[in-house]
């Protein structure tokens, strides 16, 4: 956690790290979304240790492997895995949000090493993914496209047609990571709009599904790896994760943490972690 | 024009594996030789045009010349937020090509009627706004933005519109084009519509008053010299296919009013009193006020005052 040199080689170890960096950063600029970001850091910490083929080094090549964070509110777990992976320097985060500093609240891509998309408005990165999966495939091009998304993001119609279109065009490169965790801007998916049943959906639209506990490393890792067509991986999480009181409410989508509230979170990560 | 455009991008796509057609589900009778001799650069995405200007923007990020292609609106208003984020923002090479502006729909209702097409996307921060008068300015422009890596919006026709260029236009970024010379004054049109506006120019030399007329495709960026001098010669009466609010005429008097440009400037534009009337193309911009009696008349108002 105190590494400060050299890359994360396990997810574990760069997820923990960038949870304190979100809460830190959320606090800092008195930013919503602490909880979705909570919620994703996982499913990134294992796309950004090793599964997926992108780093400092490769980010401008052709062939990289593409990560797109759809759900761009949850931009600082984006932002804290990056820099701990060194794709731009640490001192940013401690800028998040404020005036002409680089790092959005929302996921900014412009002058941000690292990020494919500026993303925020919802059902965007899945068919942008979708672009870059086709022209590689129909160009003999290499490197697979990560799209991650909310659960809530699925409302959108352009999550459905990007899926007929995906799956039409045989896309063995594109793989969608859905942050499952069943909350939404005011309150639970299945008292919105329902999902569920939400496997069965992805199915029926030709897509290879997997559905995984959502922190799990090792089961996340094993389910990016097998992929025969478009794959969808339902990633069963919990939003705020981590931190006992943001788990699972609905509050903390919005809430920043006060100085007291980054205490006890860090506390809870110790005991957690 | 859709035809000259068509046949201009397989001409050149076949040198250019980078230019990609995509298009909405529409095009029957237009785009087959391209599907045919270049499968591997076309896309019909579906009835999903909010997406595929998504994808288009993904796929335009691969290093491609994305060209989407569809009707009216739907490329452009039913997926606005797709092209400002991902093209705009991102600043991804698309060209959003839409066929039908104005009223070229016309008797297929207002939902095929393009009136507010130009107003909303050159609202839009990096999108270049062009509108082709005749095929042979189609074709020019065309290899124009081939040649451009720049997020773009291209307003065409439909089918049959006649040549107003008398001469073959030479095209270049930015540039009005003279169709014929006059010592009055200026009738400047986008699109064509310029039909309406060389045959007012024919009635305003009956009525002894001698205007030029010319082409201006650019929206965006706009021929400041040209229309400097024109207004140091005359009135300067702007027509275009498109409603009043933020067309053409809005664009060229914002240009007017941020260079503090003296002189007097008519527009000529879609009144819209009626929306659910149906008509042929000539009937429309008539009865919406686009017409050589309203052109005439506005002409010598400003001559005079």
């Amino acid at each position: 956690m105190s590494k400060t040199t050299s890359a994360f080689t396990t997810a574990a170890e760069l997820a923990l790290a960038a949870r304190h960096e979100i809460i830190a950063m959320t606090s800092a600029a008195k930013a919503s979304h602490v909880a979705s970001a909570l919620s994703v850091v996982d499913i990134l910490s294992v796309l950004y240790s090793g599964t997926a083929k992108i780093t400092p080094e490769n980010m401008n090549e052709p062939d990289r492997d593409i990560v797109i964070l759809s759900k761009g509110h949850s931009a600082s777990a984006l932002y804290s895995v990056l820099a701990l992976q060194q794709f731009f320097p640490k001192e940013w985060l401690a800028k998040y949000c404020d005036n002409d500093a680089p790092l959005g609240g929302h996921v900014t891509s412009k002058g941000v090493p690292g990020v494919e998309l500026s993303t925020g408005s919802l059902g965007h990165g899945f068919p942008y993914g979708l672009g870059i999966a086709m022209s590689r495939k129909k160009s003999g091009g290499k490197g697979r496209v990560f799209v991650v998304m909310s659960d809530g993001e699925c409302d959108e119609g352009t999550t459905w047609e990007a899926a007929m279109i995906a799956n039409h065009h045989e896309l063995d490169n594109l793989v969608v990571i859905i942050d499952r965790n069943k909350i939404q801007s005011l309150t639970f998916t299945e008292d919105t709009l329902k999902l569920e049943p939400f496997a069965d959906k992805w199915s029926a639209f030709g897509w290879q599904v997997q559905t995984v506990p959502g922190h799990d490393y090792e089961l996340l890792t094993k389910a990016i790896s097998s992929q025969t067509g478009p794959s969808c991986i339902i990633a069963d999480t919990t939003k705020g994760k981590g931190v006992g009181f943001m788990e699972n409410s609905v509050l903390w989508h919005y809430k920043p943490p006060s100085a007291d509230d980054v205490e006890k979170a860090y506390e809870q990560l110790r005991e957690n972690y | 024009m859709r035809d000259t455009f068509v046949k201009t991008l397989l001409e050149e796509a076949k040198n250019n594996p980078d230019i990609i057609l995509m298009t909405g589900d529409l095009g029957y009778g237009v785009l087959e030789d391209f599907q045919k001799e270049l499968p591997a650069q076309f896309i019909n995405s579906g009835v999903n045009e909010q997406t595929m200007m998504g994808m288009a923007a993904g796929y335009a990020s691969t290093g491609k010349r994305v060209f989407v292609y569809s009707i009216g609106n739907f490329p452009t208003l039913r997926c606005l937020e797709q092209i400002r984020n991902d093209v705009c923002l991102m600043n991804n090479p698309v060209v959003v090509v839409s066929v039908g502006a104005g009223y070229a729909y016309g008797s297929q209702g207002y939902t095929h009627h393009a009136l507010e097409d130009i107003a909303v996307l050159r609202a839009l921060p990096n999108m270049e706004v062009i509108v082709p008068a005749d095929p042979a300015e189609t074709r020019e422009l065309t290899l124009a933005i081939i040649a451009s890596s720049k997020p773009t919006y291209l307003r065409l026709g439909k089918s049959n519109e006649p040549a107003i260029h008398t001469a073959p236009p030479k095209v270049s970024f930015g540039t009005i084009n003279e169709i014929s010379a006059g010592s009055d004054g200026t009738l400047l049109f986008s699109g064509s519509v310029g039909v309406v506006a060389v045959a007012a120019a024919k009635e305003l030399a009956a009525q002894g008053i001698s205007v030029a007329v010319a082409s201006m495709p650019f929206v965006s960026t706009i021929d400041v010299n040209y229309l400097r001098n024109a207004l140091i010669k005359g009135p300067v009466i702007i027509i275009e296919e498109h409603s009043y609010r933020g067309g053409v005429g809005s664009a060229v008097l914002e240009t007017a009013n941020s260079l503090n440009l003296q002189g007097s400037i008519g527009l000529i534009a879609a009144d819209q009193n009626n929306l659910s009337q149906i008509g042929d193309q000539n009937f429309l911009r008539a009865a919406n006020g686009i017409n050589v009696e309203n052109i005439v008349k506005k002409f010598i108002s400003l001559k005079v005052n």
